[in-house]
């Protein structure tokens, strides 16, 4: 429990740990059952029903009435003695050929004529098509004066109908054929070559032996492996601390000498095991079966290829830190959970977080360069996929980032699920039902001069939601700057403000100490605006640096213009108020303010810093941008920690849009020095002297040096006030069971 | 051995508010005596022990164990104590011998000091006939008794009992008070919490009697009986309980 336990892990005591906890998931028979028996079992039986369902297609052949095939001309013969010559058989393989004759079914007795006796049989289902061709049929006939058409074949089918379409399909490839012949006969008697129809051949070929599987397994293999090392870990993972919490198990382990860091690695490592194996159990038995059957059904032409044993190395090498990822997100989101049924409802949605990540490699056009490498899990994915491909320079290049990205999330996942299992709330949080009217009581009652954690994280989320209705909403590009002012206005101060502030009045006793609106150290103000000064050619850097990397679509460039033309012609006051004054403002109250005294409760100052980042970074919607946000969000939620207060911040974040905004018309100023501050870059924009930026980064660097000397107390001060103590401790107690039964 | 000096214990509860569990909460216990804490459900007993067994932090106060402090030197605690309580269940895919097994080696035994040390417990608690049993099909009585032998397996100075008697028949709760005197012949340090009069006048030298987190007396036997002019220990339990309900019913009605 204690955080002074920080003793490094004993490997002897993870690995007793790891050992049980692998042989009571053997033991257990769901588990085997879903992550042996199943993948073993259910390729086949897939692949059986496949089979059989192959077989049932290609039984069904499509049965087609011809009627007045005597009608057709003689030469080129398309039928002859009731039977298709056999020029065109195998065009028309599998179809079932009924031959009727047009005279005869005209005088059936009844009223119908021809083609409404062939709709009949359509109708009825007693053939998938019938082929009509009419007593007048004739090749190259000229349409005459009165408007009389070419002949006609006509093909009847039932709309709808199963066997309707391959019926129809087969047939027109097969009388497209017959086309073609008579086409060449005729310019064969005017003395012309048929080869003027066919000039040339197109012929397709890929440099790989054999593309179709080569691809499908490059992709698919990865996919199947990762979907199936998730599930892997879901199930062993609730099992693992969800369940033992509602078993009682867990208490008797955290009462015994194993440290809190020994039981996480014991139970990560047993996790990752089972993701590992039924990632790799699946695999298996899916490219055995799935072999078999392409065999069967001739596949790619019959050349199926099982992937190299290397290109499953790789792959099995890329599967274990990912498992490892994935165990450790699902050990951490499972101990929330009190009992094994709670802890699949939160790996539902977890589930959908991680999916895009899966997901996004298997688009098209996805390959692995700097921009991919940087994103979790879809990196190594197509790490793993250019190893399969055997394109090892490429992979080799971006190996370090993608592991270093890799292991990153690891580490904070490991660390995530490590805290999990030092919370008593967690722990041995009670599972009393909710219910609205104690909430909303002791949400009220309850208050304190902060936010409590949760309220921080909803007020970040209502923003981002409210965000993203009120983008869905804007229509069309303001016209005038009254325009622009209100298209920044309105979400600065409606969606982002406004919620926070609503909350705080409503869920805090002290605006002051929510918004940490505090006079801090004096000094720290001009350092301020000196930081945000220095920083600004870093920050400008970076952005182009991203945008490099990620570049910006045509499209989204194409959408932002009027947008830009029209910041360029605003007068410089006002875009200084709506472009760096008001955003300032509203989003350092909220997010430095707000969100943040809420996350560094409890003294968890890494926490505030990250995750005020990442709400601050997802709030400015469009990619490039909410990375550099987010980058400079971690600055900012560092500074706003040790200053203790939202000025600081206001000042450098302020400092840094007024710069961004008049950058180019203070470099048309022409004033004297400016040549040596500023360039103009490639794309026109302007930017910084290289020297400019190494001296400034200088400055910045002693000026967070300056912050880094400060102590601040504030927010320790404001969690220590959280305990309000209004009524003396015996009148808050609850009376729990006054009457005892006497035992005799 | 024990050391427990004003102990407190807050939660924040989503009904309640901000909750005190436990409040000021002193004793010592020394070796070779048996400590009761006697109380009705809810009355904070299980929180302090488990503040004792190292699984809850104390809010404010401190308790030192063997000199070594909850808080800070968690580890160590864990090492000298062996804690048997209805909330610490056993893993139902192992046998008597793996439970046993398993913690003795987490607590850093292994080879023929363990082996010898598991026969040892299993004569002591005749647990022969089910130390092969998976505990998941074992009767309640024989769970108790590999929960007690699993805690005894590193012969701890300090052993903590929670409720160790719910749920058990007559006899077997007969026969774990006679392990429990027992281990007290043996110069361990123990503390023994119930809600039952009846095993803490037998079995325990000292007394305290918890309500609403607090101890409202603390002492021996006869102490508690002189102190309070009863000889009856129901009696005097509820006189007690329903005077201390009294200034509690006074003070809220006190506070605006």
């Amino acid at each position: 429990m204690t955080l002074t336990e920080s003793d490094a892990p004993r490997l002897k005591t993870v690995g007793l740990i790891y050992l049980r906890e692998m042989r009571d998931q053997l033991r257990d028979r769901r588990t085997i059952f879903t992550i042996v028996i199943l993948p073993i079992l259910l390729y086949p039986l897939v692949g059986s029903l496949l089979l059989q369902i192959a077989q049932f297609t290609q039984q069904h052949a499509p049965r087609v009435c011809v009627i007045g095939a005597e009608n057709l001309p003689a030469r080129p013969a398309l039928v002859e003695h009731a039977e298709l010559t056999p020029r065109y058989r195998d065009a028309a393989q599998s179809i079932r050929f009924t031959w009727l004759d047009w005279e005869q079914l005209e005088d059936g007795g009844d009223d119908l004529d021809v083609p409404g006796r062939a709709e009949r049989y359509v109708d009825s289902g007693q053939y998938d098509a019938v082929l009509l061709v009419p007593p007048d049929f004739q090749l190259h006939r000229h349409p005459d004066r009165s408007g009389q058409p070419l002949s006609r074949l006509r093909i009847l089918t039932k709309a709808g109908a199963d066997g309707a379409l391959v019926a129809e399909n087969k047939l027109r490839s097969l009388l497209g054929r017959w086309r073609d012949d008579v086409v060449a006969d005729a310019l064969a008697a005017q003395g012309i070559e048929s080869n003027v129809l066919k000039p040339f051949a197109i012929e397709t070929s890929s440099s790989h032996s054999d593309p179709g599987t080569a691809m499908l397994w490059s992709k698919l293999l990865p996919f199947v492996m990762l979907i199936w090392a998730m599930t892997g870990a879901f199930y062993p993972a609730i099992d693992l601390v969800a369940g033992e919490k509602e078993r009682g198990t867990l208490e008797t382990l955290l009462c015994s000498p194993a440290l809190r860091s020994e039981i996480v690695w014991g139970k990560l490592g047993a996790v990752t095991s089972f993701s590992m194996l039924t990632a790799l159990l699946n695999v298996a038995s899916m490219l055995i079966t799935s072999s078999f059957i392409f065999q069967q059904l001739n596949f790619a032409g019959g050349g199926f290829e099982r992937p190299s044993v290397a290109a499953l190395l790789w792959l099995l090498l890329a599967l274990f830190p990912l498992s490892a990822l994935f165990s450790a997100l699902a050990l951490a989101v499972a101990a929330l959970a009190r009992s094994s049924k709670e802890g699949q409802y939160y790996l539902m949605p977890l589930m959908m977080v991680t999916l895009p990540l899966v997901l996004l490699p298997m688009m098209p056009g996805m390959t692995l360069h700097l921009g991919t490498a940087l994103i979790p899990v879809s990196g190594m994915f197509l790490l793993a996929r250019s190893l399969v491909e055997a394109q090892y320079l490429q992979a080799l290049l971006h190996l370090p980032l993608v592991l270093g990205v890799t292991f990153c999330c690891l580490w904070l996942a490991t660390r995530w699920a490590q805290r999990q299992f030092e919370d008593e709330a967690v722990l041995f949080g009670d599972s009393d039902q909710w219910d609205m009217r104690s909430w909303v009581r002791h949400l009220w009652r309850d208050r304190h001069p902060v936010p409590s954690i949760a309220q921080a994280y909803a007020c970040g989320a209502l923003v981002l939601v409210f965000l993203f209705f009120g983008k869905m909403m804007i229509s069309g590009l303001p016209q005038d700057t009254q325009g622009l002012a209100k298209l920044i206005l309105l979400p600065q101060v409606g969606l982002i403000l406004a919620p926070a502030v609503l909350m705080a009045i409503v869920l805090t006793t002290s605006l002051r100490e929510t918004f940490r609106v505090r006079m801090p150290a004096l000094p720290s103000l001009p350092v301020a605006v000196l930081l945000g000064f220095s920083l600004h050619p870093l920050y400008l850097s970076l952005g182009q640096w991203i945008t490099r990397l990620y570049p910006i679509g045509e499209q989204t460039k194409a959408a932002l213009m009027p947008f830009t033309t029209m910041l360029e012609a605003a007068p410089l006051t006002h875009l200084l108020v709506l472009m760096a004054l008001v955003p300032a403002i509203c989003e350092e109250l909220v997010f430095r303010g707000f969100i943040f005294s809420g996350l560094v409760r409890g003294g968890n100052q890494m926490r505030a810093i990250i995750i005020t980042a990442v709400f601050f970074g997802v709030s400015h919607g469009m990619l490039q941008q909410s990375i550099s946000a987010t980058v400079m969000g971690l600055l900012l939620g560092w500074i706003a920690l040790r200053t203790g207060s939202v000025l600081p911040c206001f000042l450098i974040h302020c400092t840094n849009n007024a710069l961004s905004v008049s950058l180019s018309r203070i470099q048309d100023l022409g004033w004297w020095g400016t040549q040596y501050v500023f360039v103009t870059t490639d794309d026109g924009a302007p930017g910084y002297h290289p020297l400019w930026i190494v001296m400034s980064a200088g400055v910045a660097t002693v000026c967070l040096f300056y912050f880094y000397a400060l102590r601040c107390n504030a927010d320790q001060e404001a969690a220590a006030a959280d305990w309000p103590d209004p009524h003396p401790l015996h009148a808050r107690r609850v009376v729990s069971d006054p009457g005892l039964k006497p035992i005799a | 051995m024990i050391v427990v000096e004003n102990l407190a214990k807050i939660y924040e509860d989503l009904k309640r508010g901000r909750f005190v569990a436990v409040e000021d909460v002193s004793f010592e216990v020394a070796p070779g005596e048996i400590f009761g804490l006697l109380g009705p459900n809810g009355a904070g007993k299980t929180t302090v022990l488990r503040i004792l067994s190292t699984v809850l932090r104390p809010s404010s106060g401190s308790a030192r164990i063997g000199g070594y402090d909850v808080d800070t030197d968690a580890a160590e605690v864990r090492r000298m104590i062996g804690f048997v309580s209805n909330n610490t269940a056993l893993y139902d895919r192992m046998t008597a011998m793996e439970t046993i097994q398993y913690f003795g080696r987490l607590h850093g035994m292994s080879g023929q000091r363990l082996a010898d040390r598991i026969e040892a417990l299993i004569a002591q608690l005749r647990m022969d006939e089910f130390r092969d049993l998976p505990t998941g099909k074992m009767s309640t009585g024989m769970k108790q008794k590999v929960s007690i032998a699993r805690a005894l397996v590193h012969d701890p100075p300090v052993l903590i009992f929670d409720e160790a008697t719910l749920g058990l028949d007559v006899l077997v709760a007969r026969n774990l008070l006679q392990v429990v005197r027992q281990l007290k012949e043996a110069g361990k340090c123990l503390i023994f919490s119930t809600h039952i009069m009846r095993e803490v006048e037998r079995l325990c030298d000292r007394i305290a009697i918890m309500h609403h987190g607090r101890i409202l007396d603390l002492g021996t036997l006869d102490d508690l009986r002189q102190r309070h002019h009863e000889e009856d220990f129901e009696e005097l339990f509820f006189t007690l309980l329903s005077r201390h309900e009294a200034e509690h019913d006074l003070l809220a009605e006190g506070t605006p």
